[in-house]
């Protein structure tokens, strides 16, 4: 990977991955944020609290009565031309899923962090990764961080790509609830001149509700008019992957980081024999796993997954192509689907079903409800991948670390 | 689907042939579909009953059926129009082949249920005036309940280029609510009147061993089945006869005209929305007296369709191309018939066009005019309270089914 | 600069007879409504009494899907649609996006009204948290308009937390076993918000069936500045079921009756209005109920029983409240209704010995005065009893 020397100057800081997102929401110079308590999300609604009481951020702060309404008054603050700022975690999340679903189809570019969190019942607070895979199909943009760092970085990345007027998308950033959220690690923040270039103005041109542009937003529609909406939004769900090139190489540019692929990153591939393939705070273990491996002659990579929406889908195919097999890692549970495994795991067998070269693929179940993914358990996981790479009888999926 | 310019209006019969080019026996074994279309809310209850007699009586031939209803129309509103449809067939193969669309494409038979519908239904937004008689089958028939004479109704009824027939059932229309059921015996007098039109599709013993064995109908709904048999009128239309189709289907815009994020332009400043007139809703019109009007404003301000024109001399107009014939105003304005609800089908001549010209160049004239349309058809109300089968005491309900 | 409440700064002035009524149009001809909707006249009226300088969100409900019917619409001004339950924080959105885009200079500072209306479904049952909570927010001028037409009536008339007693619905049909289906008592909603939210500036009961009573309503709710409410009873022909031509007649009626009425709660001081107010002066007699549920569909099942349980709740309302149709408490005894009505203290004025310690009654210019070191406000409109527009960044 190619550092640059980034534009400008950069500080840096000890925060947790809320903070971080914080931060980086009073350089976007967000205009309104509402916010509604759940763990392990709201640290960043604390976090942007305080930014504004103390005079660092001029923002709106409505607490809301609920997810629902909370989100509702980010879509209509956003229709109006404000930037805007919201999250929630879990049920949370589910709560306000009524306002998520309209949210893309109005072409409204929300950013909302979700601090990923187990669905009730049971109840647990720990990273789970199903509340923000439940609107995968509806339009948002998905991205999931790996670490503090990477909270800041893809919030900004956030309002860059989804206020293109080329895509106009809300954008959702999974954010392993209690592994990033809550723990603190050092991150470089640019100053606001070199922020401003990357990121314009938002500016919904004649798409604003005001009194000076007289139209309707959203009336009925019917059987004859839904499939032209929706096949808008396709066309826009196509152009974002150009969108995210673009803004990439910019903020490599103007930041110095930010990796060589705009949409995974490699670690340790390049002869590699089988991979592990994951998104989320699931990096940390695995890369270092990935380097113990190595050190004892294995031939093992890791990927991170960065946009799940829009899953990359030949991107991967040409890259998985070259090992013999991925295991992946699902922090996430899809009951009664193909080979009832995970999501995503469903997602790249479909994504890699057509490509020359298939690798064997096999799926984990672990971590879920915030149980720990250890470096053994990647050990693990590698084995079981490699093994099945070399054909042997490896099942598809495997629940890891669950007592019997 | 409603009707759109690739589906075009022409009716084009499956067989490829006229009625009567045909057997009578192979007429009878086609699959057979029936449109009533009828006054939204006022009248849905009515058709959904007529529709579940069509098929109740094709039963009793051993054939099966099914009913349809338009989802779009749904929540039906008071007024706008609405069809339901009843498609018989003798086979399950026939009968799937008829019901896999949306709508009928071809109606063996369109009941008009209310004859002020004679003029052409608009439903919904952009789909524009659609005529009563559009998806007419070669050869069908078109029933309405009325008064008029057939020469009359064919003023506002478009032509076809070939035969058809149009059988009028006199009568008044049945208007009801949503909760208390009309039963004056005009779904019985309508399924007498298809049976004697059309037996092809049901016949009048079917019928009537279909009452017979319903608990809840007795002697006087048997003897409005036989009144309606005897008493419609049927005409045979012959090719051309009739109003001329300046009918022109819609075009839909495409998913790359559309503006992106669902947006639509609003009206402009002192106009009214141009892809919705909601003529089509009416029964009646009101129509004003100017020169007793004391422009009070009172009309004019509860207007719940913003129908009423302002003018420099403080009288009010109405845009009948936007009025839904609610009967408001008539009600709201203190002088004594000043404003009176008139049968729509009276202003033939005058469409929806504006008489406030008509008054301001000749009062006297317009003063005549009006009250010759008075005179012919002045109507109270929405006719929840008359009838001519069955009399109803002072305007009081039907009896409700539950004591 | 600093702008007032919007209805202010726009002037918009008491309309008080029709013949002053501004004859310009904001909701216009062309929406797939009833005929005789008085759920439609509203829109008109509340658009025309707001002017142009408006922005409207509309929750799902008849007057999303009768008015903006594929793809067209009948609105002339800017219009949004929103979610059902989402009246309250739509126009929370909209206020505090524009109030943030004019005071951080992203926009033209001016005054623009925001009005999110709801239906009784929508609105007093699914989406009243949403209206609570956009009631507290003091710092945004909004104003919620629920038309309440006492049924969900788009879905083709179900029973909402305000359907009357009785009252025949899809989901309350009368049946051989069951006469009265629906036996909950509606909600007092107005009521309740006034009560609840003692920091709103305005909040009020009118009906479209009189007219320029319901646009004043709106105008002083638009003036007032800061989140208001307006509830309209909209007599709606499909569901109660009558003839179309007889819904301005029953809307009179129903107020005439005693049970609805008309009143308005101004900066914490209630006056009923109209024939509400010649009833409770005890100048006009309430007629009886039976006048008016005999004349819909939907009571047509009553016996006299029913007549007679309907008109005794009403009795209650007006004879045992301790505010008349209001505040549903009653005392020991019944209040003699031709007496005064309580007044209720307006709570603009400063108490002596307010402390910020706690008491009741303080106003904020007091804490303002007496913090333990010189303050920088963060923004200067955090005042009560003023609520400017919007201000630019603190440095004024």
């Amino acid at each position: 990977m190619t550092i640059e020397k980034p534009v400008g100057r950069q500080t840096e800081k000890l925060t947790t991955g809320t903070q971080a997102v914080a931060q980086a929401v009073k350089l976007a110079d967000v205009d309104v944020t509402a916010a509604y308590p759940i763990r392990p999300y709201d640290g960043v609604m604390q976090a942007v609290a305080k930014l504004i009481a103390d005079g660092e951020l001029d923002c709106e702060f409505i607490v809301a009565e609920g997810e629902h309404s909370q989100f509702e008054i980010c879509k209509h603050a956003s229709a109006v031309g404000s930037r805007v700022f919201v999250g929630s975690s879990g049920v949370g999340w589910m709560y306000a899923m009524e306002s998520l679903c309209v949210t893309p189809s109005l072409r409204l570019p929300v950013v909302a962090m979700i601090g990923n969190r187990a669905l009730d019942d049971p109840g647990a607070f720990g990273v789970e990764h199903n509340d923000a895979m439940a609107v995968r199909d509806l339009g948002w943009l998905l991205f999931w961080v790996e670490d503090a760092q990477e909270c800041f970085d893809a919030t900004l990345m956030a309002y860059r790509v989804g206020e293109d007027p080329r895509v106009s998308l809300p954008v959702g950033l999974g954010v392993d609830g209690a592994f990033i959220t809550h723990s603190q690690t050092l991150i470089k923040i640019p100053d606001q001149e070199t922020v401003n270039e990357f990121l314009p103005p938002y500016d919904l041109g004649d798409r604003l509700l005001h009194p000076d542009n007289p139209i309707s937003i959203a009336p009925q529609a019917n059987e004859d008019w839904v499939m032209e909406i929706r096949k808008q939004t396709d066309a826009a769900a196509r152009r974002v992957k150009d969108v995210i090139r673009e803004a990439h190489a910019d903020f490599r540019r103007l930041f110095g980081r930010g990796g060589d692929n705009p949409f995974f990153e490699e670690y340790m591939t390049e002869d590699a024999e089988y991979v592990l393939f994951g998104m989320g705070s699931l990096g940390l273990p695995a890369k270092v796993m990935v380097r113990r491996l190595r050190e004892r002659g294995e031939k093992v990579g890791f990927v991170r997954l960065k946009w799940f929406r829009p899953f990359p889908a030949e991107e991967l195919a040409e890259s998985l192509g070259r090992f013999r097999a991925v295991g992946v890692i699902d922090r996430d549970y899809s009951y009664g689907s193909p080979q009832q495994g995970g999501v995503l795991f469903t997602d790249l067998r479909a994504a890699l079903y057509d490509a020359e070269r298939r690798p064997r693929i096999v799926n984990f179940i672990g971590g879920l409800g915030g149980r720990e993914l250890t470096p053994e358990m990647m050990d693990e996981m590698a084995d079981l991948t490699k093994r099945a790479g070399r054909g042997e009888d490896v099942p598809a999926v495997s629940w890891i670390g669950v007592r019997e | 689907m409603p009707e759109r310019a690739e589906g075009g209006g022409r009716a084009v019969s499956s067989a490829g042939s006229s009625v009567e080019g045909r057997s009578s026996t192979e007429v009878r074994e086609e699959a057979k579909s029936v449109e009533f279309t009828y006054r939204g809310i006022f009248q849905k209850t009515l058709a959904a009953n007529l529709c579940k007699h069509v098929v109740m009586a094709a039963r009793k031939r051993d054939w099966l059926g099914s009913t349809i209803q338009r989802y779009s129309d749904s929540p039906e509103r008071n007024g706008v129009p609405a069809k339901q449809f009843a498609v018989i067939a003798p086979d399950e193969v026939r009968l799937q082949a008829h019901m896999a669309k949306y709508e009928p494409n071809e109606l063996d038979v369109i009941t008009a249920l209310d004859d002020t519908l004679c003029d052409g239904v608009e439903s919904w937004a952009y789909y524009g005036r659609q005529p009563i008689n559009l998806r007419l089958r070669r050869g069908g028939t078109l029933l309405v309940i009325s008064h008029r004479s057939a020469e009359e109704l064919l003023r506002v009824i478009p032509r076809k280029d070939w035969e058809w027939t149009l059988a009028i059932l006199p009568g008044t229309p049945s208007m009801g609510g949503l909760w208390v059921y009309r039963d004056d015996g005009t779904d019985m007098r309508v399924l007498g009147a298809i049976a004697r039109v059309r037996p092809d599709i049901i016949e009048l013993d079917e019928v009537r061993s279909v009452v017979e064995s319903d608990d809840q109908l007795g002697e006087k709904h048997l003897g409005a089945l036989q009144d309606g048999y005897e008493s419609v009128q049927i005409h045979r239309i012959a090719p051309g006869q009739g109003k001329e189709d300046d009918y022109e289907p819609v075009r839909l815009p495409g998913w790359r005209e559309l503006r992106e994020g669902i947006i639509v332009e609003a009206v402009k400043p002192g106009e009214r929305n141009p892809h919705y007139k909601t003529s089509s809703d009416r029964t009646m019109r009101p129509v004003v007296n100017f020169d007793t009007c004391i422009k009070c404003r009172q009309c004019w301000i509860d207007c719940p369709d913003e129908c009423f024109e302002v003018t420099e001399e403080g009288l009010h107009p109405i845009n009948y191309e936007y009025c839904t014939g609610c009967g408001i105003c008539s009600q709201v304005c203190p002088v004594e018939d000043c404003i009176v609800m008139v049968n729509d089908l009276e202003f033939i001549d005058e469409g929806d066009r504006d008489v406030y010209e008509m008054w301001k160049q000749d009062p006297e004239a317009y003063h005549r005019w009006r009250e010759e349309k008075i005179a012919r058809g002045r109507i109270e109300h929405h006719g929840y309270y008359n009838t001519d089968t069955w009399a109803w005491a002072g305007g009081r309900q039907a009896e409700s089914p539950v004591e | 600069m600093t702008v007032e409440a919007p209805g202010r700064a726009l002037k918009l002035e008491p309309i008080r007879s029709i013949k002053k009524a501004p004859v310009e149009e904001f909701y216009q001809s062309g929406h797939r409504t009833c005929q005789g909707c008085l759920s439609a006249l509203p829109m008109r009226l509340m658009a025309k009494a707001a002017g142009p300088r408006t922005i409207v969100l509309g929750t799902t409900g008849c007057m999303y899907v009768a008015n903006t019917t594929y793809m067209t619409t009948p609105w002339v001004v800017p219009w949004m649609h929103t979610q059902l339950g989402a009246a309250g924080s739509a126009a929370v959105g909209t206020s505090a996006g524009l109030k943030a885009l004019m005071r951080k200079g992203k926009m033209k500072d001016e005054p623009i009204n925001v009005i999110a209306f709801c239906g009784d479904g929508g609105g007093a049952d699914m989406g009243l948290s949403a209206i609570s909570a956009a009631l507290t927010d003091i710092e945004y001028n909004l104003l919620i308009f629920l038309y309440d037409n006492e049924s969900y009536a788009n879905t083709d008339i179900q029973t909402s937390g305000q359907t009357p007693w009785g009252a025949v619905t899809t989901f309350s049909p009368p049946g051989k076993k069951f006469r009265i289906m629906q036996r909950r008592w509606k909600k007092n909603v107005p009521g309740m918000l006034a009560a609840g939210h003692p920091d709103t500036r305005y909040v009020a009961s009118g009906t479209p069936a009189i007219p320029v009573d319901m646009m004043d309503k709106v105008r002083a709710a638009l003036r007032a500045g800061g989140p208001t409410y307006i509830h309209v009873l909209d007599p709606c022909p499909k569901g109660w079921h009558y003839d179309p031509e007889h819904s301005n007649e029953l809307g009179k009626l129903a107020i005439e009756t005693g049970i609805y009425p008309l009143y308005e709660v101004k900066d914490g001081v209630l006056n009923f209005t109209g024939i509400t107010k010649q009833i409770a002066e005890g100048r006009r007699r309430r007629k009886p109920v039976r006048e008016y549920l005999e004349k819909q569909g939907r009571f047509a099942h009553f016996k006299n029983q029913d007549y007679a349980y309907f008109q005794k709740k009403v009795d209650e309302m007006w004879e045992q409240w301790i505010i008349p149709c209001v505040v549903a408490f009653s005392y020991g005894g019944p209040i003699n209704i031709t007496g005064d009505i309580p007044k209720v203290r307006n709570r603009n004025v400063k108490r002596e010995n307010a402390s910020w310690a706690g008491e009741p009654g303080h106003s904020h210019e007091e804490f303002a005065e007496t913090p333990d070191e010189p303050q920088e406000p963060w923004r200067d409109d955090n005042e009560l009893g003023r609520y400017p527009w919007a201000l630019p960044s603190t440095g004024q």
